[in-house]
């Protein structure tokens, strides 16, 4: 539909009750960043700079660093196993050689809270790289060639975007079975479509900028157009907007467990947890049992979305006010 | 510099710590807490008594949540939520007590003739319907035809197929069922295509119920949404889909004494979380009588037990795995003993199912005092080594596949994580454990190339043993031949010639004291002896009550509340 | 303008056909809503026969065409369930929803923009970094956890009507209304702020506000009279596009707060596995967010000279 120039505020969602990605505000187009002349590193140190001084930036990057930290090292941070149940102590509150207590199968709740990280790492970071991928390559392809070609791609996107995030994860989940791979699957095919909006925006805008034309005039083909010049100034706020979405699927992704479509039911997840929660919300000295997967989810949303803004800030000379 | 440094700092902290991690081992997380698993807890809530009588009083409205229904009229009513409607609507032949008698209904008595082939059921006189059309031999007769006929769309008719010229007029080649003779509009009588000495358990269901001369066709939704009855409550306004079904009291009912209550109101929950959503709305007073998800029936029991707002009782049904027998690996008496010794029941019923059910020894519950054998089932304990013992002598060595399925949306997924968990640590199996939609689970059981075991339960329609072993362990039960899906509930094709003549000489005895003992016998050879299926836990029911304002609020056969003695104290 | 619109409304009904297709393909992954009751299964000729009264047994592709035709005529075929026409149901319900989706969008616009205006306007005080926590916090929050703690500590009090109660009571729609809503638009309302202040402070650096503060004109006139107007452009893009998703039915949160809306339908259909009524919901739902982006699309060409003319 329209063109589509980077998000200048928060992250774009859909408001049903899972976020999830869908169309960016439309705001005016502003330029985009403008190539630079410098060398790579010369590029990264100015932007780490820059990031460095932004605190919830620097907080955001903290947690994350941490969630992958606990995802890579989980085998050996977990106390106990996250798997092993223990039938005769069930939903017990924190003490007694568990820091956390345990769930309703007897597991161990810091083990499982770990665990859940761990997943929500791999699924996050995977379902957002595939939905990059399919997401980048039809927005570039689109905007750059314009004409009949972006028209097919923009209402397949839309039509993905119209499509209820829900009720399409559930399909695939019901199509294929229980899993995490399904669970991926189901997640990007419903999220490359703003990231190919996003790149699309980007790529029209670019398509005419002189250096481009420079480019063409020396007789760069057009793949090599596209991968050398635009793609690299382009994928900045697509970046930026990934970075959110991570957190974004993560809700998404708790909110199917929810629903009982999600990774299977013998897997610590974290909306999993939740919503095996449920029955002992009013229960008094229960609430060991969501509030840890709960804190768990908002704290890393909470991070990656920092990172997004640091990101953004730290990108885009014009937003960082008079510095 | 400084850049690479700090990052050559970072990875040999991550080292570091990452080998200092990998010497701490994971503690081991079995036990009970603060004290030894040596006893073994008692399992399982004990029965309530039932609630004492009290004097009724007109008045007050009973309020209670249910999921959708699939019907309330009685040509299609089916599961206890639908039934629960249609036995307040309709009153049938006989009825049948909580506590398994069979009374009265309708039918003021019956009889059969000597080898039970033909049943004459009296009626009792001056019994109307809610619109005033008197109820005869013929009401009754219309509505078992309005129930079989082929365009009926009943799911339940089956129950009907004993009676001779069923199967024909099912088929559409007859006009009426021959078996059935209303000549008489005072009595009712019954020829069998199959004799069976119980048959008057099966008029207890809501399909054998009377229709007045205005009854809709099945497929007139106005009608089947505000079907008219004969029973003690009538309905006040139709069924409002997926809202909720307003009931209000008959006050000239005959039949039996007219009930005390003013009406009834049911509320529809969605399926999906109906049972929580029952136990949220007992606890801010919305609802007189609810359901609670298991993981919260401790903490019901604890807080309304001493309140005497709590009721448990064991009721008609079994649950159990299904086991194909006829196929490797489950195809000996010793696998499947094996397997069902390395289930810890205990453990699973007092940790997943928060104690809210007995560990089952036997096929027949005990609802049935005089046919109940516990520990028939000798391999229903807890015994590992003689697991082992068994599994090495039947050829079940560690590392074999052991196919394992389950429904999903049913809440069995914690239960069977366990019995999974149990099977590959005591037997040392590879158990391919998957979770599957109702019906795919029904039709993978019934395929011929079906391994394995299967989650299953068994809910009785009619108060007999005979309906446990009957449909689920004869050779008839099978109805297909190895190479053909099951088309009948037997789905591990059970066969065994003695067993079906033991069953068969119950069915064709007038004694039930005989019956029972025969019955007995069956069970033994089939369980005992042959272990068909592996009985897992009982069915039992818990609910709770507001007794602070109501009386005689006990659970009926079909797990329903006894609206008809229901009073207001 | 006249032909831009033509033209996209040409794209949206192609968009509107592409995702039916979708949703009926994925029709058969629902199972067959025939072949048992509960604990039982339904004896096979009988399933055959209540598949066939549904058409059923009929090749996909047929399904779907006599589907597409039946919708032209307002047909949305009848549940498997009660046999009740689905447009029946929907009539029911949706405005239902649409009072839910207009009540959250409403507190929505109160809270965020308000907040993002404060955030932007007194930028890097405490009330900026407050705004900017709490909407990144609430974006963190899972809406159905926000919908447990609501209904856990807020039903029967006061005003809220008692989750769950018995159907007989009468509740006005304003205070069934309230508590979704508020769960629905505690999210919404944080992206709203995070996009209002993001789209304000660009704004408020820009060369015409700094001539109209030049001119003299005083700071509640700079902001209250061009600055809002020009950063609202993106936040009423947004508000469009969330409105018509959620006139499209919040599954959950109708669910967790037995809210008789869309959602709610959807919900219990999906548990039944009644695929007239998803299918009916989805379409309705892809309906709603396509027709109000195209109404988004165009308000904002209008506004938008250079993107009219692309």
């Amino acid at each position: 539909m329209t063109t589509l120039p980077p998000p200048t505020g928060g992250a774009p969602t859909e408001t049903t009750d899972v976020v999830g990605p869908t169309r960016s505000p439309a705001s005016p187009p502003t330029a985009a960043v403008p190539p630079k002349s410098r060398r790579p590193t010369g590029q990264f140190r100015d932007v780490w700079r820059r990031y460095r001084r932004n605190k919830l930036a620097l907080i955001g990057l903290g947690i994350v660093g941490l969630l992958v930290f606990l995802a890579i090292f989980e085998p050996f941070l977990t106390p106990y196993s996250p798997f092993e149940q223990n039938l005769l102590n069930t939903t017990a509150p924190p003490g007694n050689g568990h820091v956390f207590g345990t769930d309703v199968l007897g597991r161990d709740m810091l083990s499982a809270v770990i665990y859940g990280a761990k997943l929500a790492v791999i699924v996050g970071v995977v379902t957002v790289l595939a939905s990059l991928l399919v997401g980048v390559t039809l927005g570039a392809i689109a905007g750059f060639a314009g004409g009949a070609i972006d028209a097919v791609i923009a209402r397949v996107t839309d039509t993905f975007l119209a499509f209820p995030l829900l009720i399409g994860a559930i399909l695939i989940v019901r199509t294929f079975g229980a899993g995490i791979l399904p669970v991926i699957v189901a997640l990007a095919i419903f999220g490359w479509t703003t990231a190919a909006r996003l790149m699309r925006g980007q790529t029209l805008a670019l398509r005419e900028n002189e250096y481009v034309e420079a480019a063409r005039s020396i007789g760069a083909t057009n793949s090599r157009i596209l991968t050398r010049h635009i793609l690299p100034n382009a994928i900045a706020p697509v970046l930026v907007y990934s970075f959110t979405s991570i957190g974004v699927v993560v809700v998404a992704m708790a909110s199917l467990s929810y629903l009982g479509v999600g990774v299977p039911a013998d897997i610590p997840e974290w909306g999993r947890m939740i919503s095996q929660a449920n029955a002992f919300l009013r229960v008094p000295g229960k609430s060991h049992l969501w509030v840890f997967p709960s804190l768990a989810i908002v704290l890393t949303t909470l991070g990656f979305a920092f990172v997004a803004d640091g990101l953004r800030d730290a990108l885009d000379p014009k937003l960082r006010g008079r510095d | 510099m400084t850049r690479s440094k700090a990052g050559l700092t970072a990875v040999a902290m991550t080292a570091v710590v990452g080998l200092v991690l990998t010497g701490c081992a994971q503690q081991s997380n079995q036990g009970v807490p603060g004290g030894d698993a040596a006893a073994q807890p008692a399992v399982g809530f004990p029965e309530t008594e039932d609630f004492p009588e009290t004097p009724g009083k007109p008045g007050g409205v009973f309020r209670l949540g249910i999921s959708e229904p699939t019907a309330i009229d009685p040509f299609n009513a089916q599961e206890s939520e639908g039934i629960g409607v249609t036995e307040a609507l309709f009153t049938g032949l006989v009825q049948v007590e909580p506590d398994g008698e069979v009374v009265p209904g309708a039918a003021t008595d019956w009889s059969a003739n000597a080898d039970c082939s033909v049943w004459t059921f009296n009626l009792a006189q001056g019994a109307t319907f809610h619109n005033g059309e008197p109820v005869d031999a013929a009401s009754f007769k219309r509505g078992w035809e309005r129930a079989a006929a082929p365009e009926s769309g009943s799911e339940v008719s089956y129950h009907l197929d004993v009676i001779q010229g069923y199967t024909e007029y099912q088929a559409g080649t007859a006009t009426e069922i021959t078996g059935v003779n209303a000549t008489n509009p005072a009595q009712i009588a019954v020829t069998l295509a199959k004799p069976d000495c119980e048959y008057e358990l099966r008029t207890n269901h809501p399909v054998y119920s009377p229709v007045p001369t205005v009854v809709g066709a099945t497929t007139d939704t106005a009608y089947t949404d505000a079907p008219i009855g004969n029973g003690p409550f009538k309905l006040d306004g139709p069924w409002q889909h997926d809202t909720g079904i307003k009931l209000t009291r008959f006050d000239e009912y005959s039949v039996g004494e007219p009930a005390y209550l003013d009406g009834a109101e049911f509320t529809i929950l969605p399926s999906a979380n109906a049972a929580q959503l029952e136990y949220d709305g007992f606890v801010n007073g919305q609802f007189d009588w609810a359901r609670m998800p298991p993981t919260l029936l401790k903490l019901a029991r604890e807080t309304y037990e001493p309140q005497g707002k709590w009721l448990s009782k064991i009721a008609n049904g079994m649950n159990y795995l299904t086991v194909a027998g006829t196929k490797a690996p489950m195809d000996s008496a010793d696998a499947r003993k094996a397997v069902s010794l390395a289930i810890d029941r205990n453990a699973i019923v007092q940790g997943v199912l928060q104690g809210s059910t007995t560990p089952a020894s036997s096929l027949v519950p005990s609802l049935f005092p005089d046919a109940y054998q516990k520990d028939v089932c000798g391999a229903c304990r807890y015994d590992v080594e003689e697991a082992k013992r068994l599994a090495a002598s039947a050829g079940l060595v560690p590392g074999t596949e052991l196919s394992f399925q389950f429904n999903t949306g049913g809440g069995h997924e914690e239960w069977t994580a366990a019995v999974r968990q149990q099977l590959e640590t005591n037997l040392g199996l590879k158990v391919t454990y998957t979770g599957l939609p109702f019906t795919d689970l029904l039709n993978n059981q019934g395929a011929p190339e079906a391994t394995g075991i299967f989650r299953s339960a068994w809910g009785a329609d009619y108060p007999t043993p005979g309906n446990f072993l009957i449909p689920l362990l004869a050779t008839s039960s099978i109805g297909a031949t190895p190479t053909e899906p099951v088309t009948g509930n037997n789905y591990g094709r059970y066969s065994n010639p003695e067993f079906d003549e033991f069953v068969l000489k119950a069915s064709a005895s007038q004694d039930e004291a005989e019956r029972n003992e025969l019955w007995k016998q069956a069970e033994k050879i089939a369980i005992g002896d042959d272990q068909a299926l592996i009985p897992l836990w009982a069915r039992q029911q818990f609910r709770l009550v507001a007794t602070d304002k109501f009386a005689n609020t006990n659970m009926n056969f079909n797990e329903n509340p006894t609206l008809e003695t229901i009073t207001l104290k | 303008m006249g032909k831009f619109i033509l033209r996209r409304a040409a794209q949206a009904l192609l968009v509107i056909i592409g995702a039916t297709l979708l949703v009926f393909l994925a029709n058969f992954a629902f199972g067959d809503p025939f072949g048992s009751t509960g604990d039982r299964q339904v004896p096979p000729a009988i399933a055959a026969a209540n598949r066939a009264a549904f058409g059923l047994d009929q090749p996909l592709p047929l399904q779907y065409l006599t589907y597409m035709g039946n919708l032209f005529t307002g047909d949305l075929g009848v549940d498997y369930n009660q046999n009740r026409p689905v447009i029946e149901l929907l009539i029911e319900t949706v405005p239902n929803t649409a009072r839910l989706a207009l009540v959250a969008i409403v507190i929505d616009i109160f809270i965020g923009v308000t907040a993002g205006i404060i955030a932007a306007v007194k930028r890097y005080s405490f009330a900026d970094v407050l705004v900017t926590v709490v909407s990144t916090l609430a974006i963190g929050i899972p809406t159905f956890v926000i919908g447990f703690v609501l209904v856990a500590t807020l039903s029967g009090v006061g005003p809220f009507p008692t989750v769950p109660r018995s159907f007989t009571v009468e509740v006005p729609w304003y205070t069934e209304v309230l508590l979704p809503a508020f769960a629905l638009a505690i999210v919404d309302a944080a992206f709203v702020a995070r996009l209002m202040r993001g789209s304000m402070l660009e704004v408020l650096r820009s060369d015409y506000i700094r001539t109209a503060r030049a001119k003299g004109l005083s700071e509640r006139k700079v902001i209250g009279k061009h600055a809002l107007r020009n950063s609202m452009i993106p936040v009423i893009t947004y508000i469009g596009v969330s409105l018509g998703g959620l006139l499209g039915g919040a599954i959950i949160t109708e669910g967790i707060f037995q809210y008789p809306g869309v959602g709610y339908l959807l919900f219990r259909a999906i548990g039944a596995n009644n695929a007239p009524v998803i299918t009916a919901v989805v379409i309705f739902s892809v309906l709603a967010i396509v027709v109000l982006s195209l109404i988004v699309d165009i308000l904002y060409a209008y506004l938008d000279p250079r993107i009219r003319l692309s």
